[in-house]
């Protein structure tokens, strides 16, 4: 099974995403990802991001774009052979949720 | 309103039918409505310039979403070798890419929640891609990303 050059990469990529909370913070509270593939079985990154409630109600877009430029100024996707999708989420949605992947 | 916007209106109102928690079937088809908004705004242009109307239906249903991704893959692989692309065109590829797989995740991954800030997100992808087209459709390089996402792959020489 051919697998991603991400595979060897998740040190860079979580010193990159500890960078990039660390930046956007407190709008950004944490990011989680998984490497796995698309529904077309390219390879992928699925962010996580977890937004403080102000910041998802305030300036969602705003603070999105920043996460989502930080992140591609960091790390080489294509390079890594992957494509990065995000998800976002507020700290009183995920309260409500209870998702294990986005705790 | 063409089908395209009314298709992306519709998704707004989705997202925001529900002022407090929000029903995930209405949360998964805004975000499926959203995907086929610029889906078909895409293919909308494409057939629009065939000019024998009664056949345009037919040729709207060859489009693939699988060959679409390919096409826009391929755009985003100029851009980051250094090709001149429009950064408008860009955003389009980057969010048709990202659109499609939340409509797959929206209408196939039953285990996937999805907030309100999620899909508003997403449908911000569609609204700036919407706008972003708008800005170079009549732009060579736009009409000719139309044709390649209507024409069979050839391989290259």
């Amino acid at each position: 099974m051919h697998l991603p050059p991400a595979i060897t990469k998740q040190p860079e990529i979580n010193a990159a995403v500890s960078d990039v909370v660390r930046l956007l913070a407190p709008d950004v509270v944490h990011i989680r990802y998984d490497i796995g593939q698309d529904w077309s079985g390219d390879w992928a990154i699925f962010f996580r991001v977890l937004l403080s409630d102000e910041a998802s109600k305030t300036r969602l877009r705003e603070v999105a774009t920043q996460v989502v430029w930080r992140l591609a100024e960091r790390l080489d996707f294509a390079s890594m052979g992957l494509f990065p999708y995000h998800n976002f989420r507020s700290v009183s949605e995920q309260a409500a949720l209870r998702e294990e992947t986005w705790a | 309103m063409s089908f395209p916007d009314d298709l992306l209106e519709q998704a707004y109102d989705l997202a925001n039918k529900e002022p407090t928690n929000p029903k995930q079937a209405s949360l998964r088809r805004a975000v499926s409505t959203a995907y086929y908004a610029l889906f078909h705004l895409l293919i909308d242009e494409a057939v629009g310039k065939w000019s024998v109307q009664r056949q345009r239906s037919i040729l709207a249903r060859t489009f693939e979403h699988g060959k679409m991704k390919g096409i826009c893959d391929d755009v985003l692989k100029i851009v980051k070798s250094g090709g001149t692309i429009p950064p408008e065109l860009n955003t389009v590829a980057s969010n048709f890419i990202q659109l499609q797989q939340h409509r797959y995740t929206a209408d196939y991954d039953n285990s996937k929640q999805w907030s309100r800030t999620d899909v508003l997100n997403v449908l911000s992808l569609a609204k700036d891609a919407f706008t972003a087209w708008r800005a170079i459709s009549s732009e060579d390089v736009a009409q000719d990303y139309l044709l390649q996402l209507f024409l069979p792959k050839l391989s290259r020489q």
